[in-house]
């Protein structure tokens, strides 16, 4: 019995490629005992590569063909034991396979069964194909994001992860209340209605001004000095978001320009917005001869907002990340030991999150369909020469 | 009156801002009674705006109205002796605490977590900070634009760029710094509540926002685990990733005569569709445009060429002509585009609430329906600063 919140939760993981096995990755390193059901013939991209070690953390994952009868069948009563159900795939895809909320509360009347989908299951566009990068456009959530007057941006990696948190928190919400009314839950997720929920500032100024918002770059709506700096070496910056007066007074102090300190133009916020232009290449001239981790340090000292703008290698070695345990290490089966993410909180006091090496397709057959579904050696045996257990 | 998914729930929200309220507004839409506990000032997101006509106005702010709506609303001067005895009191009686001080704040009050676990063992305690109460950078202060750079995000956002040291990293619109921070706290919180179901037990989490950002690229992390190099922000290293086949998406955007739209036809299946959809141009059957390895390592020429097919047409009907043939394909919609999407109006994602001040306005709703339980996602509107003073804190006596 261990005491992680998640403890004695059963979750078959029917989902694939980013935003489900993330929600997952949550709840097993949580306590929830994850079964990962895969197919050999259609594999989970998020299964290749390094990336896998960190979508599939802490997860057991059987092989299973769903598509056969006795394979259906298997998964049924593997849900018939479970708690909790979450699948990604195309809308459709899960009632084809026989898979409906319909037949999960049929093996299980309380099932929490979970389905995400780019533009949610039922409305005109259900079908749209979609991936979490064109979604971004889609939702308007790139439309605030770039350069003023620029080219619409890519958009980085945002989709995905951010859905994949807000599955996990779903089912924690739906799971509580099960604990209170025994009741089960079919939750319909939409993905560009999770990246549209995050632009509410933009929804509602158009709504107030009758303008559509515009991407600001580093700038800010209100705060001024806004930005990045250039720094010594090549594409270092280190941003800078002066929040109030007396922040406006230190910086001025750290960058040893009295001056402006005292000039009545840069008073407030209002001033240094309509100077900002002339603010940015005084603190340039200061930051362009500092490492930006010094430039962050002197700064930090004296209560400005600050930090590096690193890429994802730096990031990873960032001492913040690692003293405080969010950087773990793990052995993996080729024998190295990596070290790999953890989460983003801490229950004081509390168990250490399970972090294990991200399971292989088929590693636990024999856990699965010997010790938890009562098969026979002989009957798992024949499932597998059938090609139904792969 | 709809129940929701956490009837008998009590929640105090103690943050300001946009993370710990985000939290506890996603806690309100599940259905929790979430007490705002705002200083005699109100909160600062009461001074963020956007605001009707630009003109601030405490009641009119759009973030505040939309990061507190469903809540109810005190305000209490806690450094005050009747202010800390007053919450102390709504503690009592609390399942959960949510807030985002700077480190130490509301313990310096003597209203920290262990003051207030002797009045209620039980409690719930979350905190949400920029990089939590632990660490070098424990007392660092950073904002969003902070945060998002620091966590590899803005390196991401822009994709590569001719010069990267006169185009520098850009972070992202709309507070995501501060939302995933939220979003964190609510799911770890709803954890811990369910923890609280079965064993009774409270506890303080304690929520850093940097590694929630940092959490986000946990694929670019094991990258690194295992060597691999950033992806460049220089478009000519890209060149050369691409050459030696590191790029492996092909998806971007095209001019349109109304805008763009965004489109991947990556797999050779959606490419052989999307060449239908352009009625197969003659330069198709090139042999540098024939495979996907082929179009990849081609794509800046390849570009050009169906920018100039797309900008005869709108946004809206490329979209439409590609998701006929099923090939991922949407336009490049701004908040504008949003109002007159017919899939997020026949879904019911926006919904209007009265505000006393603001007015009918219509926010963002929840992302997820749940088949046997609706939620109350317009129960009431943010609360006016000070609002439910009478009502609540006069019960406490």
């Amino acid at each position: 019995m261990s005491d992680l919140p998640l403890d004695g939760v059963r979750v078959v993981d029917l989902s694939w490629i980013i935003a489900g096995p993330t929600a997952t990755r949550f709840m097993a390193a949580m306590g929830a005992e994850v079964i990962k059901v895969g197919s050999g013939r259609r594999p989970d991209p998020s299964t290749r590569g390094p990336a896998f070690q960190a979508y599939n953390q802490s997860k057991l994952y059987c092989a299973l063909n769903i598509s056969s009868p006795e394979g259906l069948e298997l998964v049924k009563q593997l849900i018939a034991v479970s708690d909790v159900v979450i699948e990604n795939f195309a809308v459709g895809v899960i009632d084809r396979l026989g898979l409906s909320y319909e037949a999960a509360s049929a093996a299980r009347p309380d099932i929490i069964m979970v389905s995400s989908s780019g533009t949610g299951h039922f409305g005109p566009h259900k079908d749209y194909v979609a991936y979490g990068s064109l979604l971004q456009h889609y939702t308007g959530w790139n439309s605030i994001s770039g350069n003023p007057g620029g080219e619409p941006v890519p958009g980085g990696l945002w989709a995905d992860p951010w859905v994949g948190m807000e599955l996990a928190m779903v089912t924690a919400a739906a799971l509580n209340n099960r604990a209170l009314t025994g009741q089960g839950q079919y939750i319909d997720f939409s993905m560009a209605e999770a990246l549209t929920a995050g632009i509410p500032g933009a929804i509602l100024d158009y709504q107030m001004n009758h303008r559509v918002p515009e991407p600001m770059g580093n700038r800010d709506a209100r705060y001024a000095p806004h930005g990045v700096y250039h720094c010594v070496g090549a594409d270092r910056w280190v941003a800078i978001a002066v929040t109030n007066d007396e922040e406006w007074q230190s910086l001025c102090a750290v960058i040893q320009r009295p001056d402006l300190a005292v000039d009545p133009r840069f008073d407030n916020a209002d001033g240094r917005r309509k100077h900002q232009e002339k603010l940015d290449a005084a603190i340039t001239q200061w930051t362009s001869l500092l490492e930006d981790h010094e430039a962050t340090r002197r700064l930090q000292e004296t209560g400005v907002p600050s930090g590096p703008s690193l890429d994802i290698c730096r990031v990873f070695n960032e001492s913040q990340l690692r003293e405080v345990g969010y950087i773990n290490q793990i052995q993996t089966r080729d024998g190295e030991l990596r070290e790999l993410p953890g989460l983003p909180w801490r229950f004081e006091g509390g168990e250490e999150p399970i972090f294990t090496e991200a399971p292989i397709l088929g590693q636990h057959n024999e856990y699965v369909y010997q010790e938890l579904l009562g098969l026979s050696e002989h009957e798992t045996n024949r499932l597998v020469e059938e090609q139904i257990i792969y | 009156m709809v129940a929701g998914l956490l009837p008998g729930v009590r929640i105090l929200d103690v943050g300001q801002g946009i993370s710990a309220p985000y939290c506890a507004k996603i806690l309100a839409q599940m259905g929790a009674e979430v007490i705002k506990v705002e200083p005699l000032e109100g909160d600062e997101a009461r001074r963020m705006g956007p605001f009707p006509s630009d003109s601030p106005h405490p009641e009119k702010s759009g973030l505040f109205l939309a990061m507190n709506a469903n809540k109810y609303g005190v305000s209490l001067d806690l450094a005050s002796p009747d202010g800390a005895e007053a919450f102390k009191g709504l503690a009592a009686g609390a399942d959960i605490v949510v807030e985002n001080p700077p480190p130490g704040s509301l313990e310096a009050h003597g209203l920290g977590y262990e003051t207030l676990k002797t009045i209620n063992p039980g409690l719930i305690f979350t905190s949400v900070t920029p990089f939590g109460n632990r660490g070098p950078y424990k007392y660092f202060k950073a904002t969003d634009l902070v945060l998002y750079h620091m966590s590899g995000h803005a390196h991401g956002l822009l994709g590569a760029v001719e010069n990267p040291d006169s185009n520098p990293p850009i972070r992202a619109g709309g507070h995501q710094a501060e939302l995933v921070g939220g979003m964190a706290a609510a799911t770890a919180t709803l954890m811990a509540l369910y923890r609280k179901r079965i064993t009774g037990k409270g506890c303080r989490i304690d929520i850093s926002s940097f590694e929630a950002m940092v959490n986000q690229l946990i694929s670019g992390l094991a990258n690194c685990a295992y060597g691999r190099p950033a992806p460049p922000r220089d478009a000519r290293k890209v060149e050369e990733a691409a050459a030696a086949g590191m790029v492996s998406a092909i998806g971007g955007i095209l001019p349109c005569n109304d805008g763009y739209v965004a489109i991947s036809p990556r797999e050779d299946v959606q490419w052989e569709r999307w060449l239908g959809v352009m009625d197969n141009p003659a330069w198709a059957t090139e042999e540098r445009y024939s495979t996907r390895d082929a179009r990849q390592k081609n794509s800046p020429a390849l570009w050009k060429l169906l920018s100039e097919w797309s900008s005869n047409y709108s946004k809206h009907e490329i979209a439409r002509w590609g998701q006929e043939q099923r090939i991922p394909c949407f336009p490049v919609n701004t908040v504008l585009d949003l109002f007159n999407d017919d899939q997020l109006a026949h879904r019911e994602f926006f919904v209007e609430i009265e505000h006393p001040a603001a007015g009918a306005l219509k926010y963002p709703g929840a992302a997820y329906k749940f088949s046997n339980t609706g939620l109350p996602l317009a129960a009431r509107p943010a609360p006016l600063l000070g609002e439910h003073n009478e009502s609540i804190l006069e019960k406490l006596e």
